[in-house]
This record gives structure tokens, sequence and C-alpha cells, in this order.
């Protein structure tokens, strides 16, 4: 019996705990740091009357945000894996170019043209928002589903056909475990994104990381604005090294 | 065990399975043999139910196979198939457990069954239960697509060419450890393969396919001395007929018993003749003495015996 190949290093997912800590820990620094800051704001930005963004406090922004991104995501990430998981079965093959075209048509809506377009039918704050955030999501999270589920090798597909395994199981233990990775990277491109996208949210009155961006834009505030980018900028980060952490942890069975 | 009465099936206009008549009973070692593309998976698939046929009956334990559920009569039956097909993102031990999970076993016989099969099959438990597929070689992951069709102890074996992705001494290896299965549990299997020589090995009868229909099904022994056609004659190759015609004979068989002085060489009782004249050929001797499973000589064999 030929010896084992080597065992999979843990080194993927060691070097990705590492940075999530790390990103995390800056993050933290950073918020808690930022309420302290008005001094060092006030030496870089010497003619502005008030330096330090006071309106909210930036620790319910950064909730507020992440809220609306976590809430806009999970809402697309039901929606896009439900349509993609209906259009590979059997029963739902027709529908397919139809839910592509539908997913298509969503991303190349502008966030901004859906923001201005929900506001007269749904009112100001966080409804067009999320609105706005959940369609931009769906389609690479759905065309990700897609490609994961078809990307499954045709031999485990028969193999668990052939041992009795029911379509329900079938789409369980060997369809959406196989595809995961696939899905998560799509996941984690539509966060990513969305991240950055929230904070135009706050022109339509949601509270969000944008929200010291925009006032300061508006009132020439330079201050205002480096302190909600820094933010988003950290937030980013760690919201990425989280996804890279969770994925290192599913590829474990991985030849790569 | 299973029974075909009239069976077809075809693929579109594609016609693979025609008229098929076949009766495999209980406890049988069927060895499905043809060139590529005869039909042979096909026959398989229809048992499980992974295909349908088009017309005629399939019956399993008496009953019309369309009166199971298709989980249901998968799962009492166990299927390695063609290309393998371990799910990647488990580890062997629950690639294993596969159908034993499926029926809910609880896991302390799960994890029972498990060292069992894998030590059935001559792999190392500890260092291979958490190993991945990807880190196995192919004549591995091959045992363990064997240990998985095995799992729950199922009453039928339909293996689909299982032994095709290893070197001849790791499949001499293997289909000595099916063999033994075989004898050891009685299991019904149904078996597929291309290569004639495995067929002759295993088989308690052959079924030689050709274009969907049966040419002939018989004792490997029958099938070599009284092939059915030229097909069949062709398919197990003219110029080493008889060299195969000894491969399914036992020394046993034609040794003088009781003839116990020793000589120049040795042979298993349980050996095959051709074994025992390729010994001889390369020995130089015209006779070998016999022995039994404890080594003890029980008789000798003469050249004579064998070409006589
Ligand atoms: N799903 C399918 N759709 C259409 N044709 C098929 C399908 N499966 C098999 N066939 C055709 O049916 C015929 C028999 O196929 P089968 O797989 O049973 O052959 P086989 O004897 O197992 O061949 P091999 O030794 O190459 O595995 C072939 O001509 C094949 O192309
Ligand atoms: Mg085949």
């Amino acid at each position: 019996m030929s010896a084992l190949a080597q065992p999979h290093p843990a080194s993927r997912t060691g070097a990705a705990m590492r940075r999530l800590v790390v990103a995390l820990t800056l993050f933290g620094a950073l918020l808690v740091a930022m309420p302290f800051s008005r001094s060092l704001f006030a030496w870089l930005f010497p003619r502005l009357e008030r330096p330090l963004y006071e309106q909210h406090g930036f620790v319910a922004l950064v909730l507020a945000h992440l809220g609306l991104v976590a809430a806009s995501g999970l809402c697309a990430v039901i929606v896009g894996m439900g349509a993609a998981i209906f259009v590979t079965r059997p029963a739902g093959r027709e529908f397919r170019s139809l839910i592509e075209t539908l997913t298509a048509i969503a991303q190349t809506f502008p966030p901004v043209a859906v923001l201005a377009l929900s506001v007269p039918m749904i009112g100001f704050g966080f409804g067009p928002a999320f609105l706005a955030l959940a369609l931009y999501s769906v389609l690479p999270i759905c065309e990700n589903t897609i490609s994961g589920i078809e990307g499954v090798p045709p031999s485990a597909m028969q193999a668990g056909e052939g041992l009795g395994m029911t379509p329900h199981e079938r789409l369980f233990r060997v369809e959406l475990p196989l595809a995961a990775p696939i899905i998560l990277a799509g996941v984690r491109t539509s966060f990513s994104i969305n991240i950055g996208t929230a904070a135009v949210a706050s022109t339509v009155g949601a509270v969000s990381l944008g929200a010291p961006i925009i006032i300061g834009l508006n009132g020439n505030n330079t201050a205002y604005v480096l302190q909600g980018a820094l933010l988003i900028t950290g937030l980013a980060l760690v919201v990425d090294a989280a996804f890279e952490a969770i994925q290192a942890r599913l590829q474990r069975w991985n030849a790569g | 065990m299973i029974r075909f009465s009239g069976v077809s099936k075809a693929y579109g206009s594609l016609s693979v399975i025609e008229g098929l008549d076949l009766e495999i009973a209980r406890g049988e070692f069927c060895v499905l043999i043809g060139a590529s593309g005869s039909g042979k998976s096909t026959v398989l698939k229809l048992i499980n139910r992974l295909e349908e046929h088009d017309s005629g009956e399939i019956r399993f334990a008496g009953e019309e196979i369309r009166s199971f559920r298709p989980e249901v009569i998968r799962r009492r039956m166990g299927y390695a198939i063609q290309s393998i097909g371990l799910f990647p993102h488990w580890t062997i031990e629950d690639n294993v457990a596969t159908v034993p999970r499926l029926l809910g076993w609880d896991e302390l016989r799960i994890g029972r069954r498990v060292d069992e099969l894998l030590a059935l099959l001559d792999l190392d438990a500890v260092r291979i239960r958490r190993a991945y597929p990807h880190q196995l070689s192919g004549g591995q992951q091959q045992r363990i697509g064997v240990a998985r069709a095995l799992a729950a102890d199922p009453d039928v074996l339909l293996m689909d060419e299982p032994f095709g992705a290893l070197d001849p001494i790791a499949r001499e290896g293997l289909q000595a450890e099916i063999a033994r299965i075989h004898r050891a549990t009685g299991k019904t299997i149904v078996f597929v393969t291309h290569d004639i020589d495995e067929a002759l090995k295993l088989a308690t009868r052959i079924v030689l396919i050709d274009k969907g229909r049966i040419v002939q099904a018989a004792p490997p022994r029958e099938v070599l001395s009284a092939p059915a056609n030229d097909f069949v004659r062709d398919f197990l190759g003219r110029e080493d007929h008889g060299l195969k015609l000894l491969s399914v004979e036992t020394v046993a068989e034609r040794m003088r018993a009781g003839e116990t002085a020793p000589a120049n060489g040795s042979i298993g009782a349980g050996d095959n003749l051709r074994h025992a004249l390729s010994k001889m050929i390369a020995t130089g001797a015209k006779r070998l003495s016999v022995t039994g499973s404890s080594g003890e000589i029980v008789g000798t064999l003469h050249l004579s015996d064998i070409v006589g």
C-alpha cells in the first residue's frame, strides 16, 4: 500500500484566522480611538470649526451599516440561492434563461437609480437602501450558485443517486456542500461591493457610515469624509478577512 | 434473486438492450462481459433503477422492481460505479458510511462497521479514516468504492468495472479479496468487466453480451469448452484458448493424491493448472509436489496430468 499523500496543510486556515484577528484588532482600535481624535483632526484640518463628526456615535453607525449590508445580503442569498437551486432541478430547468436574464437586469441597474426610483414608492430611509443593495447582490450569488452546482463532479452525483440518496439528500449532502466554496465566493464579492455601496444609502436617509461622508461633502468638511472613509475601509477589511477564514475552513477537503 | 424477462431499453432511437432474459440466482457471482458500448453498465442501472426499462419485466426478490421506491431498492443493493465517484468533501470514513447513515444506523455501529470494512479491504484504518479522497492513490480509492458498496451489508452487489483503474498486481489482490468476500458471505454479485481473464477467474456464471443481446450465459468452464459461436471464440482469444481452459481447473482436480514423495518444486492444491504449467516450464520440473492449506504434501502433479 502506497504511503498517504501529505496531509493537507492547515496553513491556509491558520493564516486566514491570523488575518482576521489582526483586522478585528485594528478596526476595534480605530473605533475606540475615533471619538478621542478631535485634536488630531483639528491639527490636520485647522480651518474646520467642527473637526470631528458627532451627529451619531461611530459605533451606532458601524452597527447600522453592517445591519444594512447583512440584512440585504441575507435576503439576496435566500433569493439568489433559491432561484439557482430551482433552475438546476429538473422541474425548473426551463426557467433557467428567464432567471438569468432577470438577475442580469437587476445588476445592470445602478444602485443609485434604484434608490432614486424607490424613494417615491417606499419613502426615505432603510427601505430603498435595503432594496437597492439586495437587488444588486442577487446576480453574483445566483450565478455562482448555478456554476457551483454545475461544477459538482458527475461521478459524485451518480454515486449519490446509485447509493440511494433522495433528490433532497443529494442537494443537501452532495451538491450544496461541494458548491459551497464557489457560492461563498459570490457572497463575498457582493458583501464587499455592498459595504462600499451602503454608504450611498445615506443620500436617501438611511443611517450608515455614509452619513459623515455625505454631510462632509455637502458642508466642505473633509475631516468628516475621512472619518467615514476610514471606518468603511476598516469594516471592509474585517468582513473580507472573515470570509477568507470561512472559505479556508470549507476547503479543507480540496487538493489545492 | 433478480430476473429479467424480455427487457428492452433504448436511449431515444438507439436501442441498447433488446429482449433480455436472464435469471440471476441468490448467491451467484454473475459476470457480465462484452465490448465497450455493448450495454453492460445499462444492465446494472436497470437493476437499481438508475435507468427505467421500456418494456418487459424485472423482478427483485420476486417483486417487480417498479413496486419499490428507487431509494429503497438502491440501499438494498451495494453499487460500485465505473468512475468510483467518492465524495471529495467527505473523509474516507464518511464515504464508507454513506449508506448506513442514509439508513439511520447509530454512530457506534457505523464506526465499528467502517473499521471492519477497512480491515476487510486491507486498508490501514488509523491512517486512512480521516483522510480525504484526493489524498489516496487510485487503487486505494477503488478499494474505498468497494467498501462503500459493501457497507450496509446489502443482499446484492452491483459492481461496474470496479478494478478498472488498477495495475495488474493491485488488481489481482482485489480480485482475490472479492472472491473471498463472495465465498464468505454468499452475496449475490453482478459484476461488469471487459477483461475475460477476470471473468474466468471470478464468475460462477459468465454472461457474454453483444449489442444488447446475450450471446452465451454459462459457467466459465462451459464457455471455454463449448463456446456458443465464433463471437465467443474471438472473445476468448483463439491463441491462448488452451491456457484459459487450464486456468479454470485446480491442481487438486488432476493431481495424483497420496503420492507424497517430495518433488523438485511445489504448488498449492487450490492453484489453477495454468499456474502449475507455468511453474513447470519456468523451472524445468516435470512434476511438482502439491501442498495442502497448511503446507503439507498431499499429492503430486505430473506434466502428463496437465496435458493428458
Ligand atoms: N444516458 C445515455 N444517453 C444516451 N445513450 C447512452 C446513455 N448511456 C449509455 N448510452 C449508450 O448506450 C450504449 C450502451 O452503454 P453502456 O454504458 O451500457 O455500455 P458498456 O457496455 O457499459 O460500455 P463500457 O464498457 O464502455 O463501459 C452505448 O452506445 C452508449 O453510448
Ligand atoms: Mg460501462
